[in-house]
């Protein structure tokens, strides 16, 4: 599918739902997304083809401007009168510049925008390699800059959303060690998620240490969040050891059900801490809760306030103000992918890819299988940890019923949908998944139920058929059954996941070497396809 | 000379099969050694104990004076014992380069590294022919050059060869063969399980012959080829 007009009609149709969806000035950032989408997926057909990078970029582009300019225009007239509402938007408010809605408007901004956005990412595609690379970078640096300004100034009020997927995704980065890299199956992830955020609840709140009888300052210290985040990572890559272990002499379908057994046991010990008292053993020396038992995790009450994080000039960190928070998440993304590409490329990533295609082979090379399991784990976990700092702070709350089965199984299929091994594809099919679950389902709820309301209820006879178009019909009740079935069907269209890892692909299609890969990939595949025929023979 | 390596009356079990039922032997540095036997007898078996794959429950095993039963397989890897598996076992997804990379995981000397690679291409020119072609993708013979290729690649003093010739064509057996005595006389020792008896004792300086998880016989190459209990069973003469 790297045809222009393929792509453009494809990722167009995306881009309109979302549009039709919205309304309003949600077609500039879709026209920005959509039109760099469809640049980027093009790229394929046209390798190193400056001409014709730069013409697939504008053709992709433009069609994806005209399905948002319809898109705005069937909204303003159909969508919205149709809810009942009226097509009334506040102004963009861009600094000094203020534009008052107008649907022609907005949707022709949208189409000038993809076409532009389109064309200089096909241009920056047509550069040499070198280039290419900062050129992208630096698009897309300008756009997360620019992006709670756009959000604000369009009035879409979808940062706060963003934040929260955005500690999934580096969960799912974290996850992709384990499983991607490592090719060791975890369902209970989430464990270490929840590991990091209780350090830090305990480290960062009141909580514990009113009932230790100490001095209670070190959480209130305006400096004491960045040293937590360092502690509490250190933390869970230790319970990510000490997890680990008992799993080195199992591997595929046995070390699944092993740590899926210590996603659910991590919650109910969070759950349980609520009546502590240690004492040494054998001496009965009491150390901790011997006046009166510690309760150390607060059971179901949880955890709060927790301390948030603080600078210089912008001061503490507060509910409401997305830009600081935008920023920090963003942030401990790099981190993580800055990390996570150094390990990919070290011995450790070496022998993580040595292990995951044959154990028995890796080990004759001299790779200690125990070190690089443990490694994974203890990698992963880390990256967890983080997320699990930034949520407790974030949320200033923690509680053990956030941490349970369907985060590790969410996680894990952000990391297969998005294609296992590629962070690429991690990422952007896990801000697919879940700006999809948080940000466009609600909205259609909300339109469904008013257009419900407005345009169709009222000439309904029967009470109940009424009761059940009021009631049952709420598309937020059926995020688990959507989310089922996307993950059928894109296991049963593209096992792969969106973009794949090359070489955990092939893993996947043994028998199968072509699929929407980029063409150079396909080429270097062809080259070997006529020699893969006699594989199994041994004429020379 | 003091042996390289000496395997004393080891006792191996896959959990409660035993499958070595005391297995001594020794080879001397430089030479190449063959271990003969039909399928079940304990070749292979008898290899990955050696590099640690698998614990013996009884015995001692030294190499080069030191204790080989307690170290870890990596450890032995980087005292200088490298195998090349059965049945070829190449990393399939990987390019021929990364493979051979692979088989040099226990050192860090880049230079060092890099000379070795290029020998190692001048010894198979076949694989610098498919240096960015995916293992998988490989024909047998040309697996097994691999596989060989990537076991030299940890520079070892002892050279472990499962099955080399497994599978392949008449005519690249006697390739392989001819390597195998090069890369020895350019110093490796090397210790060689074979089914195909006649190659494997005609190159070696000396032979065991397993059967059951036992050595029954234990002569200089040649003699075991005149030998009658190896002409019968394992050359199909009468």
């Amino acid at each position: 599918m790297t045809h222009p007009v393929k792509v453009g009609v494809g990722i167009g149709i995306v881009a309109a739902v979302v549009v039709l969806l919205f309304g309003g000035w949600s077609a500039i950032l879709a026209g920005i997304v959509a039109g760099a989408a469809a640049a980027l997926v093009t790229e394929g057909q046209s390798i190193r083809d400056r001409s014709a990078t730069l013409r697939n970029g504008v053709i992709s582009g433009a069609i994806v401007g005209v399905f948002i300019l319809i898109a705005e225009i069937v909204n303003d007239i159909l969508v919205l009168p149709l809810a009942g509402k009226d097509p009334v938007f506040p102004p963009f408010t861009l600094g000094p510049i203020s534009i008052p809605y107008n649907m022609f408007v907005a949707g022709l901004a949208g189409l000038v925008l993809a076409l532009a956005i389109g064309a200089l990412t096909g241009w920056i595609n047509s550069l040499p390699d070198k280039n290419r690379r900062l050129g992208l970078a630096i698009l897309l640096l300008t756009f997360l800059a620019l992006y709670p300004a756009l959000d604000a100034a369009a009035g879409l009020g979808w940062i706060e959303q963003m934040i929260s997927i955005m500690i999934f995704v580096v969960l799912a980065l974290g996850l992709n060690i384990v499983v991607g890299y490592a090719g060791l199956l975890d369902l209970g992830y989430a464990a270490f998620f929840a590991i990091g955020a209780y350090a830090t609840g305990l480290l960062l709140s009141p909580h514990l240490c009113n009932q230790s009888g100490f001095n209670c300052e070190f959480y209130q210290q305006e400096w004491s969040f960045w040293l937590v985040i360092w502690i509490a990572a250190a933390i869970v890559a230790c319970f990510g050891l000490l997890l680990g272990a008992p799993t080195l002499p199992l591997t595929g379908d046995y070390l699944a059900i092993v740590t899926l057994g210590f996603g659910e046991i991590v919650p109910v010990v969070f759950r349980n801490l609520t009546t502590v008292t240690l004492t040494l053993p054998f001496t009965g020396i009491c150390i901790a809760g011997c006046i009166k038992p510690l309760n150390v995790t607060a059971g179901e009450q949880g955890i709060n306030p927790i301390a948030r994080p603080w600078v210089p000039v912008v001061g503490s960190f507060q509910t409401g103000e997305y830009i600081p928070w935008y920023v920090l998440i963003l942030a401990i993304i790099a981190l993580s992918i800055f990390f996570i590409n150094r390990l990919r490329y070290s011995r450790l990533g070496r022998a993580w890819s040595a292990m995951r295609e044959d154990e028995l082979a890796a080990s004759s090379m001299g790779i200690n299988l125990v070190n690089t399991k443990l490694m994974a784990f203890a990698m992963g976990a880390t990256i967890a940890g983080l997320a699990g700092v930034f949520y407790a702070s974030y949320i200033t709350a923690i509680f053990p019923s956030v941490f349970d089965f369907t985060v590790s199984v969410i996680i894990l299929a952000m990391v297969i949908l998005g294609g296992v091994g590629n962070m690429t594809g991690v990422i952007v099919g896990g801000l697919i998944i879940l700006l999809s679950d948080r940000v466009l389902l609600p909205q259609l709820a909300t339109l469904l139920k008013d257009t419900l309301n407005t345009t169709v209820v009222p000439h309904v006879e029967s009470p109940a058929v009424k009761d059940f178009l009021t009631v049952s019909v709420d598309p937020t009740q059926w995020r688990i059954f959507l989310f089922g079935l996307t993950l059928v069907v894109v296991m049963l269209v593209r096992p792969q996941g969106l973009i794949p890892n090359v070489r955990r692909a092939a893993e996947m299609h043994p028998d199968e070497d072509t699929w929407d890969l980029p063409l150079s990939i396909q080429q270097a595949d062809a080259a070997t396809q006529v020699r893969s025929v006699d594989r199994e023979t041994t004429i020379d | 000379m003091p042996p390289l390596l000496e395997l004393t009356d080891i006792k191996t079990y896959y959990g409660n099969i035993q499958a070595l039922k005391g297995i001594s032997l020794s080879v001397a540095p430089g030479e190449v050694v063959c271990l003969i036997g039909s399928n079940g007898a304990g070749k292979t078996t008898t290899l990955r104990t050696i590099q640690g794959l698998i614990r013996p429950r009884e015995g001692t095993m030294t190499y080069d004076g030191k204790d080989l039963v307690t170290m870890e397989a990596d450890e032995i890897v980087k005292a200088g014992v490298s195998q090349s598996p059965e049945g070829r076992l190449v990393f399939p997804r990987m390019t021929v380069r990364e493979n051979l990379e692979m088989g040099a995981y226990s050192r860090s000397d880049k230079v060092g590294i890099q000379a070795d690679m290029e020998k190692i291409l001048d010894l198979f020119p076949r694989l610098r022919e498919r240096l960015t072609q995916k293992a998988g993708t490989l024909s047998g013979g040309e697996q097994q050059m691999l596989a060989m290729g990537r076991a030299m690649m940890s520079r070892p003093r002892l050279l472990l060869l499962d099955e080399p010739s497994m599978g392949l064509a008449p005519m690249l057996v006697e390739q392989i063969f001819r390597t195998i005595l090069d890369i020895n006389q350019q110093g490796t020792t090397v210790l060689l399980v074979e089914q195909n008896a006649r190659m494997a004792l005609a190159i070696s300086d000396r032979g065991y012959v397993l059967q059951t998880g036992r050595i029954v016989l234990e002569d200089t190459g040649s003699n075991l080829l005149n030998s009658e209990l190896v002409r019968k069973a394992y050359l199909g003469e009468h």
